[in-house]
């Protein structure tokens, strides 16, 4: 485990301006991993994307945790429908319409 | 260069208050924010119109040189003042909104907004915020569908550096494969952004393709569809020879198993060829040809 692949929870939030405790709450709904082995809380630099998005949804749109669980499940649905809508077309793409 | 109604966008009256712009601002951008629109274009372009209505209207400055010369801006004078005058520093952004989608192609800024206001002020609500992690770059990429039918590895210059891409067979169109840590530095330590690539796949073989799977229709004579024989097929490897059974039904579909497309990182795999046999009926027969068939219509023929 490569130490320069995480972040600490304390520097992220430092940098993007949020409380640790929006991050612990995702960690509480399951939407991302954090490692408390070591002393401090750490991310993996792979959840930073959708943590950042986490971020955004919370400080630019006022959503609070639990909406912003309820948001990312959606948003998780939206994203598999239009993959579904995607290969769909490519199918029809077959038949000369 | 056409003109841009500010009001218009935010849905306002010319007479709103600040606290009326910033209200409707927000909806709108809460609307069209593109965390939660994921993949529409056109929810982009709306947030860039409503971001910039709103760089204009809740700043008194602009909001008052809007006002005041907006309808008439197309005067070749206005034009060339705002030309020379350099931008006028300024523009701390009231809307702190950023999005991920940097893709740097797009102007952020229409003409009208930039022949008026002068070029990319530091916009910082604009485009998505550098805070650590890098900015993700997405590009895209035009190729045949020929192009996919092997593996094979392209060099891309994406905002000046070249990145070597093993692009792997059977791609699909659209589909979409991130090159991590290609994007733009991060600061502070922190990692660099991702590229995205979107594939854009044009099919222009005689071949519809499913997948793996590609689909054609051949045409065959009647009197081979009645009493069979051989034809050629052309696939993609080659041309193939094969037999038509006597009696063989417009409509009738063949598997050529194993001649179809890669199969996506399955390495050797390839998917099916399906053919439907099409049989003409033929038109313009030659006398002899027509006396033959009314022969054969008098045997009863089904």
């Amino acid at each position: 485990m490569k130490q320069e692949n995480y972040i600490s929870v304390k520097t992220f939030c430092q940098h993007h301006g949020v409380k640790e405790s929006f991050v612990y709450s995702m960690y509480e709904f399951e939407l991302l991993q954090i490692d408390d082995s070591k002393e401090e809380a750490l991310l993996s630099t792979d959840e930073l994307p959708i943590l950042e998005k986490m971020v955004r949804l919370h400080k630019e749109l006022d959503i609070n945790p639990e909406g912003v669980q309820a948001v990312y499940h959606l948003l998780q649905q939206v994203e598999g429908l239009q993959e579904e809508v995607a290969a769909l077309k490519r199918k029809l793409d077959r038949f000369d319409f | 260069m056409e003109f841009i109604d500010y009001y218009k966008v935010l849905g306002i009256d010319k007479s709103a208050t600040a606290d009326a712009i910033k209200k409707a601002y927000r909806k709108l951008a809460r609307k069209y924010h593109p965390d939660l629109n994921p993949n529409d274009k056109e929810a982009e372009l709306n947030f860039k119109k409503v971001n910039e209505a709103n760089e204009v209207l809740s700043d008194p400055e602009k909001r008052k040189k809007y006002d005041q010369y907006g309808k008439d801006w197309q005067h070749a004078d206005e034009f060339e003042k705002a030309k020379r005058a350099s931008s006028q520093g300024r523009s701390r952004s009231s809307s702190g909104y950023t999005y991920s989608h940097a893709g740097g192609s797009e102007q952020d800024f229409s003409d009208f907004f930039e022949s008026m206001f002068g070029g990319a002020s530091s916009f910082g609500g604009r485009g998505q915020k550098v805070r650590f992690r890098g900015e993700d770059y997405h590009a895209k990429l035009q190729l045949s569908l020929m192009d996919v039918y092997a593996t094979q590895k392209q060099t891309l210059t994406v905002n000046g550096k070249n990145i070597r891409l093993t692009i792997p067979a059977g791609i699909e169109d659209e589909q979409t494969i991130k090159v991590k840590g290609h994007g733009g530095p991060g600061i502070q330590g922190g990692p660099a952004g991702d590229l995205y690539i979107t594939f854009s796949i044009t099919n222009n073989t005689a071949f519809k393709r499913d997948g793996a799977d590609l689909y054609k229709a051949v045409q065959i004579p009647l009197t081979k569809a009645v009493l069979g024989g051989e034809i050629l097929v052309e696939t993609l490897t080659g041309k193939v020879k094969l037999k038509v059974a006597p009696g063989t039904n417009n409509g009738t579909k063949v598997k050529l198993k194993g001649k179809g497309f890669p199969k996506y990182k399955k390495e050797g795999e390839f998917g099916d060829l399906f053919l439907t046999y099409t049989v003409d009926i033929p038109k313009n027969l030659t006398e002899e040809q027509k006396s033959l068939f009314e022969a054969l219509e008098k045997t009863n023929l089904a």
